[in-house]
């Protein structure tokens, strides 16, 4: 340790306020407690006499994620609720989605395609002939 | 007869919990017992004595909310220190580079002191040593070091509190306070060249 430094930077210490200063230091904090009680909003104050009635009242570690995850349950029963009861009924049946085939009579044409009429599917097409991808290469 | 530094502890803990049920007086009492100490620390950090004014209050404005939380890991003395050491590195980083250095009156007893007497008179007095002028290069020294160096001096060199005591304060090891003590004297040997007798 430097000791010249330190003997000439003990000195510092006698660098003080007068003796006053720290009675009326008292007095301003004691003030400034009291006008930033008043400045307080009053949820804040209602809270700390609830604690000061129940001094055992804590919020538990844990209440926060609690909310949290009572919030996400309930948002997702609201939102299939909702999906349950969107509108139904005759209405719809006028906008069938559909496709609507014109049959030729029997008899009355060369080419017919046999038409699904699953509502849930769309309409496919069977041609009798193999696809040419399903030709063997070497079969030329 | 003064109190040893366990009988002070306990009043502490005794105050502590006075204050935690309620009792407003007994935080009074730990005012009083620890501003002069905690003005020296924010004080020697800022070199402004307005500026101290105003973080000290805000200091034991904070411990006062908190105290419900303290629960005695540390002393009280090393907590308020923490508050207040924490509360001032984060202020000067904010202050502005430029500020007005507003020094405290020098008490009288500087003329009793041995070392200033030391270095003041006798044959190995460089110059004679205006008491002003000496406060003033002190305090600009001081400034010249960067904040976590300057806690480390003003505790250790201008408040006494050991190396151990000051590493629980600002949650270092020992060995980083004696290696920030170090850097901080060499630096400041340079700009106090011309007050040191050796």
């Amino acid at each position: 340790m430097n000791t010249d430094i330190h003997k000439l930077l003990r000195l510092k210490r006698y660098e003080t306020p007068t003796s006053d200063y720290f009675e009326r230091f008292l007095d301003q904090f004691n003030e400034r407690q009291r006008s930033e009680l008043l400045r307080q909003p009053t949820w804040n104050l209602l809270w700390e006499r609830l604690v000061g009635v129940f001094p055992e009242f804590r919020v538990p570690n844990l209440a926060y994620a609690g909310v949290a995850a009572a919030a996400v349950v309930l948002s997702t029963f609201i939102l299939v609720t909702q999906k349950d009861t969107a509108p139904t009924g005759p209405g719809l049946a006028l906008n069938d989605p559909r496709p609507t085939v014109n049959v030729l009579p029997p008899g009355s044409g060369d080419i017919r395609f046999p038409v699904s009429s699953r509502s849930e599917f769309p309409p496919h097409y069977v041609l009798e002939a193999r696809p040419v991808s399903y030709e063997s290469p070497y079969s030329f | 007869m003064a109190e040893t530094v366990e009988e002070q502890e306990i009043k502490d803990v005794d105050l502590v919990a006075r204050t935690q049920a309620g009792d407003p007086r007994a935080f009074d009492d730990l005012v009083r017992k620890y501003s002069p100490r905690l003005y020296g620390l924010v004080y020697h950090m800022t070199s402004n004595h307005e500026d101290t004014n105003d973080l000290l209050q805000d200091v034991f404005a904070k411990a006062y909310r908190s105290i419900k939380g303290f629960r005695g890991k540390s002393s009280f003395y090393t907590w308020l220190h923490t508050i207040a050491t924490n509360m001032t590195i984060n202020f000067l980083k904010k202050r502005s580079r430029t500020y007005n250095m507003s020094l405290d009156d020098v008490d009288n007893g500087i003329h009793q002191d041995p070392d200033f007497i030391e270095m003041t008179s006798g044959p190995d007095a460089r110059r004679e040593v205006n008491l002003k002028e000496l406060q003033q290069r002190l305090n600009e020294a001081m400034m010249k070091l960067s904040n976590e160096h300057r806690a480390v001096v003003t505790m250790f060199d201008i408040q006494g509190m050991p190396h151990a005591e000051i590493g629980k304060v600002l949650g270092v090891s020992e060995g980083t306070v004696r290696s920030r003590l170090f850097y901080a004297h060499r630096q400041l040997q340079n700009y106090l060249q011309e007050f040191l007798v050796n």
